[in-house]
C-alpha cells in the first residue's frame, strides 16, 4: 500500500512537470507566431490590469510626489540652461519647418507614399513591471483598441527602449532592450562612419554589467567614431527609420580591421519609465 | 466563524501581494534593476510562508490558490505560462514539509522564508535558462540571489509583526 502511495505522488509530480513544460512550449509558440494571445488569456490580463491599476494608484502617487519634489530642486538651474536653448530652438524650428516642407514636396515629386521615416505615435503609461530579473518586461495601459500591434517599437522620451511582445485589448507587454533573452527580436540600426557613409547592423545583445547595447553583424569596414549617434535604420520594414538608440562608446575591431562589435550607450534610461511612446508605422 | 473569514482574506492577500510585487518593481526599478544588482520582490512568497507557518492547517486549499496565483503571474507579467504555475505550488509543498519539524516562531519563519526565496530564485533561473538567460550561475548568485535575499529579508522583518497579528486574529 505504501509503495502505491509513493508511486501515485511520483506520477502526479511527473504529470505536473510535463504539463508545465507543455504550457511553456505552447506560450513560447504563441509569443513567436501569433499576433495576439488566446481570448481567455486576453480577458484575464485585461481584468488583472484593472485590479492592478486600482492597487497601484496610491503607490504611483507616491512616486509622482517624489519625482515632483526632485524636479523642483532642479528647476531653477534647468530654467537658466533652457532659456539659452530656447533661442536656438526657435531658429531650428523654422529651419525644420522649411526642410519638412521641402522634403514633402520632393517626396511628392518622387511619389513616395510611405517613406521609411513616417510614423504615428501612441502614448501610454507604464502600469507595472515584471518582478523578475530574467525578463525585463513592463506592462503598458494601451492595447489593440488603441491600435497597438505586436512588434511595434517603443520609445521613452529620450530613445528606443524595446518592442511590443504581447497585445491584449487594453494593455500590452513591452520587452525591454535590456532583457537577457537570446531569442529577442533584434532591431536593425545604422551609424555614420568617419567618411560619412552608413554602417548597417543589428542590435545583437546587451551587456548588463556595463549597461551597453552591442551592435553586431556590421556591414562596413570603415572605422566608426566614438560618440556618433546610432539610430534605427528602417530596414526590415517593421521599425521606422531614424529612432534614436544611443551613441557609440567603444568599437571592438576584429583581426582584419573590421568593426566586429560596436558598443552603444543607450539614450533611454530603461529603469525609470513612467510614460512611453509606441511607434506605429 | 473565524476560519470562514480567512477563507476570503487568504486569496485576496495573495493577489494583493502579487500586484504589490509588480508595483514595487516598477516604482523602485532604478534601485531594483541596476547594472550591478537585480532584486526580485517576493511578497507573494512571504504571504504564503506566513500563512502556512502561522495558520497551519486552518486555511484550506493553499496549494490550489498558489497555482492560481502562479498562473496569474505568468499571464500578466511574463506571458509565458507554466513557470510560476509550477513553482508556487512546489514552494507550498516544500514549506509545509519543512514547517512540520518546527514550532512556529519569528526565527523559524525567517529561516524557512530565506530558504524558500533561495530555492525559488534558483528554480526560476533553472526553468528560464532552458530558453533564455545568457548569464552564468555565478553571476546569478552575485547579482540576483544576494540582493533578492537582502530585500526580502528586510521586507520580512518589517511585515512580520503586522502580518502575524492579522493572521492570528482571523484564523
Amino acid at each position: 500500500m505504501r509503495k502505491f502511495g509513493l508511486n501515485k505522488k511520483l506520477v502526479v509530480a511527473l504529470v505536473a512537470i510535463i504539463g508545465s513544460f507543455l504550457l511553456i512550449a505552447f506560450s513560447i509558440n504563441v509569443r513567436n507566431n501569433r499576433q495576439t494571445p488566446p481570448i481567455i488569456q486576453q480577458f484575464g490580463n485585461d481584468a488583472a490590469a484593472v485590479v492592478d491599476s486600482v492597487v497601484a494608484v496610491p503607490l504611483n502617487g507616491v512616486k509622482t510626489i517624489g519625482n515632483s519634489v526632485a524636479a523642483l530642486e532642479n528647476t531653477y538651474q534647468q530654467n537658466e540652461q533652457l532659456k539659452k536653448q530656447v533661442t536656438e530652438l526657435g531658429e531650428q524650428r523654422a529651419e525644420n519647418r522649411a526642410l519638412r516642407q521641402q522634403n514633402k514636396q520632393l517626396q511628392q515629386e518622387l511619389s513616395l507614399n510611405h517613406s521609411l521615416t513616417a510614423y504615428d505615435k501612441i502614448t501610454a503609461a507604464v502600469v507595472t513591471r515584471a518582478p523578475s530579473s530574467w525578463q525585463n518586461i513592463i506592462v503598458i495601459n494601451k492595447g489593440s483598441r488603441a491600435g497597438i500591434e505586436k512588434n511595434q517599437a517603443v520609445m521613452s522620451q529620450r530613445g528606443l527602449i524595446g518592442r511590443i511582445i504581447e497585445v491584449n485589448q487594453n494593455n500590452s507587454k513591452v520587452e525591454l532592450l535590456s532583457t537577457k533573452d537570446d531569442a529577442v527580436d533584434r532591431f536593425p540600426v545604422e551609424v555614420q562612419n568617419k567618411k560619412g557613409t552608413t554602417v548597417n547592423g543589428l542590435i545583437t545583445g546587451y551587456n548588463s554589467t556595463t549597461n551597453q547595447l552591442i551592435m553586431g553583424q556590421v556591414t562596413n569596414k570603415d572605422a566608426v567614431k566614438v560618440g556618433t549617434q546610432v539610430t534605427t535604420s528602417g530596414l526590415g520594414g517593421i521599425t521606422p527609420k531614424g529612432l534614436l538608440v544611443g551613441k557609440v562608446v567603444r568599437v571592438e575591431n576584429s583581426d582584419y580591421g573590421m568593426p566586429a562589435k560596436i558598443y552603444i550607450q543607450p539614450a533611454a534610461d530603461m529603469t525609470n519609465l513612467s510614460v512611453v511612446t509606441v511607434i506605429k508605422r | 466563524m473565524r476560519i470562514a473569514k480567512m477563507r476570503y482574506f487568504f486569496p485576496i492577500g495573495l493577489f494583493l501581494a502579487l500586484i504589490l510585487d509588480g508595483s514595487l518593481s516598477h516604482l523602485f526599478s532604478a534601485q531594483f534593476f541596476s547594472t550591478t544588482i537585480s532584486v526580485e520582490s517576493r511578497l507573494v512568497l512571504l504571504w504564503l510562508v506566513m500563512t502556512i507557518c502561522t495558520c497551519g492547517d486552518k486555511v484550506k486549499h493553499i496549494g490550489f490558490w498558489a497555482a492560481v496565483a502562479g498562473l496569474f503571474f505568468d499571464m500578466f507579467y511574463t506571458g509565458i505560462i507554466g513557470v510560476y504555475v509550477l513553482i508556487l505550488p512546489v514552494m507550498v509543498i516544500f514549506t509545509r514539509w519543512i514547517a512540520q519539524y518546527f514550532a512556529p516562531s519569528f526565527l523559524v519563519t525567517i529561516m524557512i522564508y530565506l530558504i524558500d526565496v533561495t530555492v525559488m530564485t534558483v528554480l526560476s533561473y533553472g526553468i528560464y535558462s532552458f530558453w533564455m538567460t545568457n548569464g552564468s550561475l555565478v553571476a546569478m548568485v552575485a547579482q540576483t540571489l544576494g540582493p533578492t535575499l537582502a530585500f526580502n529579508l528586510a521586507a520580512f522583518v518589517v511585515l512580520y509583526y503586522p502580518l502575524d497579528r492579522f493572521l492570528r486574529r482571523y484564523s
